[in-house]
């Protein structure tokens, strides 16, 4: 080793320096990446809610930690008062305090959690103008798979692609999935949503995305060492581009896809258990 | 129930009959204690080689990084990291919060604070102590093999811990460590219960026993029959690993017959959520004693308290599906357990009020068992209510595994049962030991281990709230980590200041122990009542020469009726009145 500890150390730090120097400022650098659905605000409003509720319980923790700690030390408070807090009026103030807290925090956050999933998330009405999309996760890659033009799974027009997932902006894309191996997770940030993809199993899942781009897909659910490294891209495309992109890739694979290769069509039909 | 007094028996003579094979509680009680300090230093070891990964993907670990890793020069493999979170969490919870909460002063303290000789079944005793010793020995030997120790989270979810996703046999050994691991928890939690139940003195009510052992015999409830769940869980693993069941496999895994993954999930939680309240309930109950003796007055509402520690206790063990959202459970399932977790913040709030109550107009001491346990007050208030974030069905879509979820458990896991096991160690090494600890390097040891300690778990929450996610060799390789960089280095100086800290206690641990010129404690030196600090410190081998009387509750502090100088009862006193 020619470069000692300490210098390296002292190269580190500056490293890390110029990094948070030439990025965006300090308060942005732990903002959540951008929303790009539909829904993913109502997990922000109630983040957010639940932090300014928490800020306001825990101030009251902290002013009486810290208050009493001041005011009650020994030097200033010498002679304790004898009470076992078990009168009427302590029992009350606790029990006020109790029902506020479940007032303020349970009663709001369960309800509004119930609405969200029930209008939004959990809404898994497919019918109309959606992209289906099936979700095969494997150690460490995501496999997806388009219906293509007869709107069938596992056929031989399917469009079938690896770690590349491409959506049409602004409509419903639903998502059906399942492992090859170990249970791995569906996480898009961007839409702020999650599942378990996991073998035997479908779960489901749906988002939409109203900004052109490139997001990440990442693997939440620890599957083995390079879990890690089991990334996918998220392309949002117009609906022009997207529909062209399917038509292209739709011929290409009428054209090179092997019909009888059992490891092309892994793909199940849509909505089966 | 009539009164159960047990005889005194001659005090064991041989060195192994004394500190080996000991049916002695106390002697119990310290061995847990030294085995859960080796097992702090070796899991603490392993959060700097992860913090340090995380921090610096690629980068050699500084000073004994090219010993412990000679053929990628000091740089931590990538199956070597998931192989160190996987130990640090089993380590942590199983190997060293365990035998120091539960094994050390459950061991150590319920004889002596409910006026009994010894544990009511010695024998099972010694034996929970060797078997986890056993199960110890199986870990280290795990860390031995060539393919590795066990690698697939601590939670160890099939299908990636059957032999499809864990090739080695670190996992069976793993899943057999944690078996002995219950075996040896289960006959704790046996012991205790029914020595709380029969051994207590004349006159010590259910409501007059300290708020400590109120803490670990709930705990010891929930030990005594949740673990066994876990047990049915591991043996099935077991069964799927070697012998080719599969109760769990399901898909291209599974050759013959289908299983299903969730089905563990399901059994690991029932047993998951209540161990996270089976490792926080001593600490709580340790610190609502705390409180109350250094403020120098009565712990307001005990009755409350006790009641509020026993409607947690029972809530935990229906709570447990808000592990598995992203399983996808039916809305139903999934609705309940929300909502049955919410509730948990009720209970909650009575003894955090209760908390404060206690430190109202008192006339507070701050002593290093204090110190600690204000620290608990105060990180336990972060943690248990970031925990409704997590509970909450729509947010959970978004921070299920993320740092946010290892922020939160490591405040309600880590740093509450931490800084609670500090306090009771501070508070209870003079009854120990019979000697005093340093106040001063204590007290350095509380404000260099509280500091760092919330700059990590802060950071790591804030980390998650920004989308990155969990077990990541190198969480850079997503852009939408990138912005994290600065914010992960800062959180491993933390974690490196807090492990350095950790030294100060060492230090001060064993010059205690084994320095020589240290004062030698007196029989209470902490001026409070109850029953362990009647007798002489270090405590003698019967406990009790004469089984005290209980007349008074635990917490007689500050009673203006007092006449006779201290301004505390023993609990073998009658209640002064005016």
């Amino acid at each position: 080793m020619s470069i000692s500890f300490s210098e390296r150390l002292l190269g580190l730090i500056s490293n890390a320096y110029e990094i948070s120097a030439k990025s965006v400022s300090f308060w942005e650098s732990f903002q959540p990446p951008e929303d790009i659905s539909s829904n993913g605000h109502l997990i922000e409003w109630l983040f957010y809610y639940t932090t300014y509720v928490n800020l306001f319980w825990f101030a009251l923790v902290v002013i009486g930690l810290f208050g009493f700690s001041f005011l009650y030390s020994q030097k200033r408070h010498k002679k304790p008062v004898y009470t076992h807090g078990n009168e009427k009026k302590h029992l009350f103030i606790t029990a006020f305090i109790a029902v506020g807290v479940f007032l303020s925090v349970d009663l709001v956050i369960t309800k509004v959690s119930s609405r969200d999933m029930k209008e939004s998330f959990w809404n898994f009405d497919d019918s109309g103008d959606t992209v289906k999309v099936q979700v095969l996760a494997q150690q460490w890659a995501w496999n997806f798979r388009y219906a293509g033009t007869d709107g069938e799974f596992n056929t031989a027009d399917d469009v079938v692609t690896l770690n590349n997932l491409r959506v049409p902006m602004g409509k419903k894309i639903f998502l059906q999935m399942t492992s090859k191996d170990v249970i791995h997770a569906f996480y898009l940030p961007n839409a702020r949503i999650k599942a378990d993809a996991i073998p035997g199993r479908f779960s489901k899942l749906w988002f939409d995305a109203n900004k052109a781009g490139e997001y990440e897909i990442a693997c939440a659910e620890m599957c083995g060492t390079h879990h890690y490294l089991m990334k996918a891209q998220l392309t949002v495309m117009t609906q022009e581009d997207f529909a062209s992109w399917v038509n292209e890739s739709q011929s290409m694979a009428i054209a090179t896809n092997d019909t009888e290769d059992v490891n092309l069509r892994w793909g199940w039909k849509w909505g089966s258990k | 129930m009539a009164f159960l007094e047990q005889h005194i028996h001659d005090e064991p003579k041989t060195f192994i009959s004394k500190y080996v094979i000991s049916y002695d509680h106390k002697v119990i009680g310290k061995q847990f204690l030294w085995y859960g300090i080796f097992w702090l230093l070796v899991g603490g070891l392993m959060a700097m080689l992860i913090r340090w990964t995380l921090a610096y993907p690629g980068v050699p670990f500084p000073l004994i990084g090219s010993l412990l890793f000679p053929h990628t020069g000091g740089v931590v493999p990538p199956d070597t990291y998931a192989m160190l979170f996987t130990m640090h969490g089993t380590i942590m919870i199983f190997f060293a919060i365990t035998p120091i909460l539960i094994g050390a002063f459950g061991n150590f303290c319920i004889p002596l604070m409910i006026g009994a000789r010894d544990m009511i079944f010695p024998t099972l005793n010694m034996l929970s102590f060797w078997f986890s010793m056993a199960s110890g020995a199986l870990l280290l030997i795990s860390l031995c093999l060539p393919l590795g120790a066990a690698a697939g989270g601590w939670t160890s979810y099939p299908t990636l811990s059957t032999t499809l996703g864990s090739p080695g046999a670190g996992q069976t050994l793993w899943l057999l460590s944690l078996f002995l691991f219950g075996a040896s928890s289960t006959m704790g939690a046996v012991n205790y219960i029914t020595t709380v139940i029969t051994l207590r003195a004349p006159g010590m009510d259910y409501f007059k026993m300290p708020l400590t052992i109120w803490g670990i015999w709930l705990t010891s409830i929930l030990n005594a029959i949740f673990v066994p769940v876990l047990g049915a869980g591991l043996i099935l693993l077991t069964f799927d690993r070697v012998f080719g069941t599969t109760f769990f496999l399901a898909g291209a895994a599974a050759t013959s017959g289908k299983g299903d993954p969730v089905l563990f999930q399901h059994v690991f939680w029932i047993f998951g959520h209540p161990e996270v309240y089976i490792l926080i309930l001593p600490a709580w109950g340790i610190v609502s004693d705390l409180l109350s003796f250094f403020s120098r007055k009565p712990a307001f509402g005990y009755k409350m308290t006790a009641l509020s520690l026993t409607a947690i206790t029972i809530l935990s063990t229906v709570v447990y599906g808000h592990h598995m959202y992203t399983t996808q459970m039916s809305p139903l399932l999934t609705q309940s357990f929300m909502t049955l977790t919410m509730l948990i913040s009720m209970p909650s709030a009575v003894f955090f009020a209760n908390w404060l109550g206690t430190l109202w107009k008192g006339s507070i001491r701050f002593t290093s068992p204090m110190l600690f346990s204000l620290g608990v007050v105060f990180v336990f208030g972060l943690g248990g209510l970031t925990g409704l974030y997590l509970a909450s069905t729509s947010i959970d879509l978004y921070l299920h595994d993320t740092y946010f979820v290892v922020g939160h458990f490591h405040y309600t896991m880590a740093a509450s049962v931490l800084l609670g096991g500090f306090a009771g160690t501070y508070f209870w090494f003079p009854k120990m030991f019979g000697r005093m600890m340093d106040e001063k390097l204590a007290k350095i040891h509380f404000w260099t281990t509280m500091i760092p300690l919330n700059g990590i778990f802060t950071g790591m929450m804030m980390m998650g709230w920004a989308g990155m996610h969990r077990r990541l060799y190198n969480p850079f390789i997503y852009e939408f980590t990138q912005n994290l960089m600065p914010l992960n280095k800062f959180v491993t100086y933390c974690a490196i200041a807090m492990g350095f800290a950790q030294f100060t206690f060492l230090y001060n641990f064993f010059k205690t122990i084994f320095g020589k010129n240290i004062p030698q404690a007196s029989s209470n030196p902490w001026d409070v009542g109850t029953l362990e600090w009647t007798i002489p410190s270090p405590a003698p081998h019967y406990n009790f020469k004469e089984i005290p009387h209980v007349k008074c509750g635990p917490h007689e502090l500050g009673n203006p009726n007092l006449t006779d100088g201290k301004d505390f009862q023993y609990q073998t006193e009658e209640l002064v009145k005016a």
